[in-house]
C-alpha cells in the first residue's frame, strides 16, 4: 500500500555527504516500490517540516550526529511518527563508543582493551602524564580515535609514542573524549542484523583494504578496498562472530536493524567488537546492502523489509 | 562460497588516468560549508553581487535583438574575435602587449589548464610547480599522469635557487620536464607575489633548460596597492618570446558564471590547442563571449574593478587585523597586496585537516593546506579566502578559529 515516507538525510554531521548519498539511493528505491517520498534535510525547520506533511514513516538515512545519537529518534517519538532503525536508547548508547565498550566488557563481550581520556582531564588534571603508562599497558601500535564519530574520521594508528599527542589532538577535533585502544591485527568484518521479532544475521562482509585500516578514503573510493561476502573465515570463527554480533545487538537493546563491526583474531578465534552502528550506510559501496544481496535481497527488497517492519510500530 | 563484491562492472575498462582522480574527506567536510550559518573562508568566490545586473540585462536584450541568431550559434574554435580585441586592452593594463592572433578563448581558466596539460603531458612527464600550488592545476596535471615536483616559496614567490638546483638535478637524470607552472600575482593559495628579479630568473632558467613556463594570472588586476609587476610573458616577448604561455580568466574580472578564460601562446602551440578544443568542446559558448564583449566594450567595466578592489581590500584588511589581534604566538600568515587569499601557518603539531572538523562544528570553514601540495605536505597550513564573506562575518569567523587554535596549542602544551 502506498505510504508517505519522509527520507531524513543530510544534516549537520560531518558525514553529511554520505548521508545524502544513502538518502538518495533509498528515495529511489522507495519510489520504485510505489511510495510517495518526501526528502527532508535536517536543519532548524525539521520539526515544522515533519509537522506540515502527513507522514506515515520517517526513513532515517542520517549518519553521525543527530541521526545516530538519539536526537532525531527523540524528536520523532515526540511527534509520534514511526521511524526506521533502533530507538532512542540504543542510539544514545552506541553513539558513545566508551559507553558501549563498557557495556560489552560488563557482559564479557570481547572488545579491544582501551582507556579513554577527555579534553578537560588533559588541561586540568594532568592526564598527559598517564600516556607512558597507558602505552605500556596497551602496547604499540595503538589506535587513537574520537569517542563519538563515524566513517573512521579522526582515527589514527600510532606506531611510536612520540606521535601520540598529535593523534590525540586530532581525535579531540571530532569529539570531547578520546579512546586509546589496542590495535588488533585480524580480519575486519561487518555483521548486519535485520528483523524485529526474530532478528537474523545476514552474511558477514570481510573488508580487505590496501590502507592500514578501513579509513574514510577506503570507504568512499571504489577500488580502494576489496569486499568478500560471506567472509572467508572458518566455520568455528563464523559461529563465534555470529554469537558475539547478536549479543551486542541485544546488549544495546537494538531493534529492527544494526551493523556490528568486528575484528576477528583468527589465530585465537576471538571476535573483538569495535562498535555498533544504528544507521548503516545505504550507498553503492555500503556494507549492509552487500550483506543483503548475499542473502538474496535486492536493494529494493532490503528497503521494503526495513519499512514494513518499521511501519508496524 | 565467498564472493568478491563488484561495484562497478566497467572497472576493467577505465583508463589508468582515472586512478589519479579522487575525492577526499576535505571535499566532504567542505560540503557542509554551503550551509548559510557557516562562515566560509574556503571557496574563492568573487563578489558578483557588486556587478550592475540592470546593465547586464540591457546587454543581453541588445544581443538577442541585434544578433541573437549568431550569438546562439556555434562559434569559431579560436574564440570570438571582437572579444579578443577587448582582451588585448585588458592585458595592456598590466603592461602586456599582444595581438588577437596570439589569443584563444577557453571555457574558464581551468579548461586552459586542461588543454595545455592535454597537449604537453605524457604519463611520467615532470611538471614543476610552486609549492603550495593551485589545486585545480595539480589535479589537471595529475589527471594526465604527470609527476609533479613542488618547489618551496617564500615571501617573494618560488625559491629560484632551489628551482635552479632541482632543474639541474633533473636534467642530469635526463628527466622529461615539460613546464613550470606559476601564479605570479597574489598566488592561489599563498597570496604571495613573485618578485621581478625572480620572474627574470625563472625565465632565464626556462630558456636554459628549454622548457615552458605556464604563467597563470587570474588575480593580477585585483591589486590593492603598488604598481603591477611586469608579466613573465612580457619579459619573454622582449627576448625570443617562445618560452611563456599566459593564461587568464574573466572569473575574477567579470563573473565566473560565464566561464571564459583565455590563453596567449606562440603560434605553433596555439595550433595544437585549437586541435584540443575541436576534439573536446568545439568552441567556447558564443553567447557568453558575446556578453563579455559587451561588458568590456562599456568603459564602465573598469569602475567595477575599482569597486571589486575596494570590497576585497577592506575584507583583506579586516582579516589581517583580526588575525593580528587574536591569533596566538607560533602562528603566521602571508600579507597579500591583492587577490583573494591569505596563507596561514600553524605550529607543526597541528593538523588543519583534523581541526577543520572542529571549525565546521563551530560554523567556520577553510581549506586545509595539504590540498595544495602534491606530496602531502602542508598538514599544518591552511588557505583562508577573504573575498567571500563580509567584514563582520570575517571578524567573527577569525575569532572563532583563533579560539579553536589557542585551545589546541594549550592542549599540546599539556603534553610537555
Amino acid at each position: 500500500m502506498k505510504k508517505n515516507i519522509a527520507v531524513l538525510m543530510g544534516g549537520r554531521s560531518l558525514e553529511r555527504e554520505f548521508s545524502i548519498k544513502s538518502g538518495q539511493r533509498v528515495s529511489n528505491a522507495l519510489r520504485k516500490l510505489g511510495h510517495n517520498v518526501i526528502k527532508l534535510d535536517i536543519n532548524e525547520s525539521i520539526v515544522d517540516n515533519l509537522n506540515s506533511e502527513k507522514i506515515d514513516l520517517a526513513y532515517i538515512a542520517l549518519h553521525g550526529k543527530d541521526g545516530e545519537d538519539g536526537t532525531i529518534q527523540e524528536i520523532l517519538e515526540v511527534l509520534n511518527i514511526p521511524y526506521t532503525g533502533p530507538g532512542v536508547y540504543p542510539n544514545v548508547l552506541s553513539f558513545d563508543k566508551i559507553i558501549s565498550k563498557q557495556i560489552f566488557m560488563s557482559l564479557d563481550i570481547p572488545t579491544p582493551p582501551f582507556y579513554f581520556l577527555n579534553t578537560s582531564s588533559f588541561r586540568e588534571l594532568g592526564s598527559s602524564k598517564l600516556l607512558p603508562l597507558i602505552t605500556k599497558k596497551i602496547g604499540l601500535p595503538l589506535v587513537v580515535k574520537p569517542s563519538a564519530q563515524g566513517s573512521a574520521l579522526g582515527i589514527r594508528i600510532v606506531n611510536d609514542k612520540e606521535s601520540i599527542p598529535e593523534a590525540i589532538i586530532s581525535a579531540l577535533s571530532y569529539s570531547k573524549k578520546v579512546i586509546l585502544e589496542k590495535f588488533i591485527d585480524g580480519v575486519e568484518l561487518a555483521v548486519s542484523i535485520i528483523g524485529k521479532e526474530k532478528p537474523r544475521i545476514l552474511p558477514a562482509v570481510e573488508i580487505v583494504t590496501k590502507k592500514k585500516f578501513f579509513d574514510f578514503e577506503s570507504r568512499s573510493k571504489i577500488g580502494e578496498t576489496d569486499y568478500f561476502v560471506p567472509a572467508r573465515i572458518s566455520a568455528s570463527s563464523n559461529k563465534k562472530m555470529k554469537e558475539v554480533a547478536m549479543a551486542v545487538h541485544n546488549a544495546l537493546k537494538c531493534t529492527k536493524l544494526s551493523r556490528v563491526d568486528i575484528i576477528m583474531d583468527t589465530k585465537k578465534e576471538i571476535p573483538y567488537v569495535l562498535e555498533l552502528n544504528t544507521s548503516p550506510g545505504m550507498t553503492d559501496t555500503s556494507l549492509l546492502p552487500m550483506s543483503a544481496e548475499a542473502a538474496g535481497l535486492s536493494f529494493e527488497e532490503l528497503v521494503d523489509e526495513i519499512i514494513k517492519m518499521s511501519l508496524k510500530d | 562460497m565467498s564472493k568478491k563484491i563488484t561495484f562497478d562492472y566497467w572497472e576493467h575498462l577505465y583508463s589508468n588516468r582515472t586512478e589519479y582522480m579522487f575525492s577526499s574527506e576535505i571535499r566532504d567536510l567542505l560540503s557542509l560549508s554551503a550551509r548559510p550559518e557557516i562562515i566560509s573562508f574556503s571557496g574563492g568566490l568573487p563578489e558578483v553581487r557588486a556587478l550592475n545586473f540592470q546593465r547586464l540585462e540591457r546587454y543581453i536584450k541588445r544581443i538577442l535583438k541585434t544578433d541573437g541568431d549568431i550569438s546562439l550559434q556555434y562559434g569559431e574554435s579560436v574564440g570570438y574575435y571582437p572579444l579578443k580585441t577587448r582582451l588585448i586592452e585588458v592585458m595592456k593594463l598590466e603592461g602586456l602587449d599582444t595581438v588577437e592572433e596570439d589569443i584563444i578563448t577557453t571555457t574558464g581558466g581551468q579548461q586552459a589548464l586542461d588543454l595545455l596539460a592535454k597537449i604537453f603531458i605524457d604519463p611520467g612527464d615532470i611538471i614543476i610547480t610552486e609549492s603550495p600550488a593551485y589545486t585545480g592545476a595539480l589535479n589537471s596535471f595529475r589527471s594526465y599522469e604527470a609527476k609533479i615536483i613542488g618547489i618551496p616559496i617564500d615571501q617573494n614567490g618560488i625559491d629560484t635557487s632551489i628551482l635552479e638546483k632541482k632543474l639541474k638535478e633533473l636534467r642530469d637524470k635526463k628527466a622529461r620536464i615539460k613546464f613550470i607552472y606559476l601564479v605570479p600575482n597574489f598566488s592561489n593559495p599563498s597570496g604571495v607575489t613573485l618578485s621581478l628579479q625572480r620572474r627574470k630568473k625563472v625565465l632565464e632558467l626556462a630558456r636554459k633548460h628549454n622548457i615552458m613556463i605556464l604563467e597563470d594570472n587570474p588575480y593580477g588586476m585585483l591589486r590593492y596597492k603598488d604598481k603591477p609587476i611586469t608579466t613573465i610573458k612580457e619579459l619573454d616577448s622582449k627576448g625570443d618570446g617562445h618560452n611563456v604561455i599566459y593564461i587568464s580568466t574573466m572569473s575574477k574580472l567579470f563573473a565566473p558564471g560565464f566561464r571564459i578564460g583565455w590563453i596567449v601562446a606562440p603560434h605553433p602551440i596555439l595550433e595544437k590547442i585549437i586541435l584540443g578544443v575541436q576534439s573536446s568542446i568545439l568552441c567556447v559558448s558564443t553567447f557568453s563571449q558575446r556578453i563579455a564583449y559587451e561588458y568590456f566594450s562599456d568603459p564602465s567595466w573598469i569602475n567595477n574593478i575599482d569597486e571589486f578592489i575596494k570590497i576585497y581590500a577592506k575584507r583583506k584588511d579586516t582579516m589581517t587585523k583580526t588575525l593580528e589581534e587574536n591569533f596566538p604566538e607560533g602562528t603566521s600568515w602571508s600579507a597579500p597586496k591583492g587577490g583573494f587569499f591569505i596563507w596561514l601557518k600553524l605550529p607543526h603539531y597541528l593538523n588543519t585537516k583534523e581541526i577543520l572538523a572542529d571549525a565546521v562544528r563551530n560554523n567556520v570553514a577553510y581549506v586545509p593546506g595539504s590540498a595544495f601540495y602534491a606530496d602531502g605536505k602542508g598538514t599544518n597550513e591552511a588557505r583562508l579566502a577573504f573575498c567571500t564573506e563580509n567584514t563582520e562575518r570575517i571578524e567573527k569567523g577569525i575569532k572563532i578559529l583563533a579560539g579553536i587554535i589557542k585551545d589546541k596549542i594549550k592542549l599540546y602544551k599539556s603534553f610537555k
